[in-house]
């Protein structure tokens, strides 16, 4: 190395340790008014949460770690459902995971409400778990994959529901190679999965009912689907998911309205808060998203949250 | 005090980011009272010469006070592109970069690469860290020009058992964390420092007593991710979860021991 290249890097060096130590001094002198820990905690918990997307049996974890974590971050109710996610999800099925939820409910009222899954393949036995899990305090539904939401064995589900003014929240993909969206890139998964497009014909089909497009933080194309769902005013969004992406929530505000917008965790609740709190909304905006949204949901059915 | 261990400039081709530049970063770290970010120019990911991303960057750290007081830029190199040892050397000698970031997913080349031994060996020698990438976004939602594939942790134990006294950042745990016992033996023995960010991390305190409390930061993925989500994991710890002095560790301790700042 020449004595010229050596100064210099050393220098260079020098000054690499130099600024290194400088960061600290002059960082924390710059940041001295910024709102602490204890602050944005309470930010978190300020806002009344109710969680429209949650589920049970996922895993190995028990109810009592969903109410762990509403406790932790401030959410007052969640809407706790057990999908079939596999197999032919048969009456016998999806009897069986209503009745997990119906346990975890009367473990905890004031925290849990169920929302039943059935498979409209079944039409009869489904009308039938439609009546009983309704009976039993439940207020909304949640179903998977196994039939599109546009199909004619919904009809008649979404029909009851119209008529009991509920809810019914279906899984979405908006995924290359899913369900019929840009199949040269076909995954061969989850065929009669529900697409935008589908969410938009069945809500043209039946305007008077409440779908709730699940999820815009659960891996698809979310500007895909939020762009695709705006002119379905009875299309709500839930932003719940693993997937926390910045402008996220902001983007579905631009496209469909704050009052379309639904918080959602599907188990993720670090992303699924803190996605909302970081968002460039207005306080109005945040507390629609958060509780606001879905209680007025609920109250057109009668069904109230204190 | 508050350090943020991954986060970016720049752009992602697929998909508009926003805040995706220093001023904006900056404004979020007042806003929530971050002293400093490790931050990365996304273009180095898709230029063909990363070199050219890492000057954008430096360029743009050095272009005001309160960006060279507040940022710590972390070079991207590909050890398969023609004078990647020159650029290693300019960025962290000249440009006092303070870590490298690899995308062995990106550029197209394995774990295995003598080159990116070469690279991590050069690293180790400059007592600079290595940064691994999970993901950079969640492949379900990929553009068509985009990658199908993601790469899991395991996939990078081999490079830190092939270079076991480098130091290394594995950021934004999206991608399955599930390791053999083995594996999992030379993460904890390894000088590794995990951030935040990702959405493995579905409950914090069981993650960081699995591999140990000095092995973690708050890092926020931002702007690919909102802020605050990295740092609600660590915020919302009760106390009997984690002693103030842990919540210390994860929001700079860990950072400034690894980091050296």
């Amino acid at each position: 190395m020449n004595r010229r290249n050596f100064v210099r890097n050393m220098a260079t060096s020098a000054s690499g340790i130099i600024l290194g130590n400088a960061l600290v001094q002059n960082a924390v002198a710059a940041t001295a008014s910024p709102a602490g820990p204890a602050d944005r905690m309470k930010e978190v918990l300020r806002y009344r949460k109710l969680d429209a997307h949650v589920h049970l049996g996922l895993s190995k974890d028990g109810p009592e770690v969903n109410v762990d974590f509403a406790e932790r971050l401030g959410i007052d109710r969640m809407f706790i459902s057990k999908p079939v996610t596999s197999g032919p999800a048969t009456p016998d099925d999806f009897r069986a995971a209503n009745d997990v939820i119906l346990k975890a409910m009367k473990r905890y009222p004031g925290k849990l409400t169920g929302m039943l899954t059935l498979n409209p393949a079944y039409p009869k036995a489904s009308l039938e778990e439609i009546k009983r899990c309704t009976g039993e305090g439940m207020t909304g539904i949640k179903v998977y994959h196994q039939v599109k939401i546009n199909d004619p064995l919904f009809y008649p589900v979404i029909e009851r529901l119209i008529d009991l003014k509920m809810i019914m929240l279906m899984h979405a993909e908006a995924t290359l190679g899913i369900a019929g969206y840009r199949m040269k890139y076909d995954q061969g998964i989850k065929p009669n999965a529900s697409r935008p497009e589908d969410f938009v014909e069945a809500a043209a089909r039946y305007p008077e009912a409440m779908l709730q497009y699940a999820h815009i933080g659960g891996g698809p194309d979310w500007e895909y689907a939020c762009k695709l769902l705006k002119n379905s005013p009875n299309v709500y969004i839930d932003v719940s998911g693993s997937n926390n992406e910045n402008n996220m929530v902001e983007f579905a505000v631009k496209c469909v309205g704050a009052d379309r917008i639904l918080f959602g965790s599907d188990n993720m609740y670090y992303q699924s808060v803190g996605k909302i709190i970081d968002a460039r909304l207005t306080e109005e905006e945040k507390r629609k998203i958060f509780f606001d949204n879905y209680y007025n949901i609920l109250k057109k059915g009668g069904y109230h949250v204190d | 005090m508050l350090i943020d261990i991954n986060a970016y400039t720049g752009h992602w081709p697929f998909k508009q980011l926003r805040d995706n530049h220093c001023e904006g970063l900056l404004g979020r770290m007042k806003e929530y009272g971050v002293d400093l970010s490790v931050v990365t120019n996304l273009n180095g990911i898709f230029y063909k010469n990363t070199q050219s991303a890492n000057e954008e960057l430096y360029e743009e750290v050095r272009s005001k006070r309160a960006y060279r007081d507040r940022f710590l830029p972390f070079a991207i190199i590909n050890p398969i592109y023609a004078g990647w040892k020159a650029d290693f050397l300019t960025c962290v000698k000249d440009f006092g970069m303070k870590g490298i970031r690899v995308f062995p997913n990106y550029h197209d080349y394995t774990i295995d690469d003598p080159a990116l031994l070469d690279l991590v060996k050069m690293a180790r020698d400059h007592d600079v860290p290595v940064a691994l990438t999970m993901r950079v976004v969640d492949s379900r939602q990929r553009s068509w020009m985009d990658l199908a594939a993601e790469w899991a942790m395991k996939d990078y134990v081999p490079l830190v058992q092939a270079v076991p006294d480098a130091k290394y950042m594995m950021l934004n745990l999206s991608t399955g964390m599930a390791l053999s016992a083995e594996q999992e033996t030379v993460l904890k023995n390894a000088n590794v420092l995990f951030d935040t960010s990702g959405r493995h991390i579905t409950h914090f305190a069981n993650v960081y007593r699995r591999f140990g409390k000095e092995k973690f930061a708050f890092g926020s993925h931002f702007p690919v991710f909102d802020y605050y989500t990295g740092l609600l994991r660590i915020e919302s710890l009760r106390p009997e979860e984690a002693e103030e002095a842990d919540r210390a560790l994860f929001c700079s301790g860990n950072a400034r021991r690894f980091l050296k700042v």
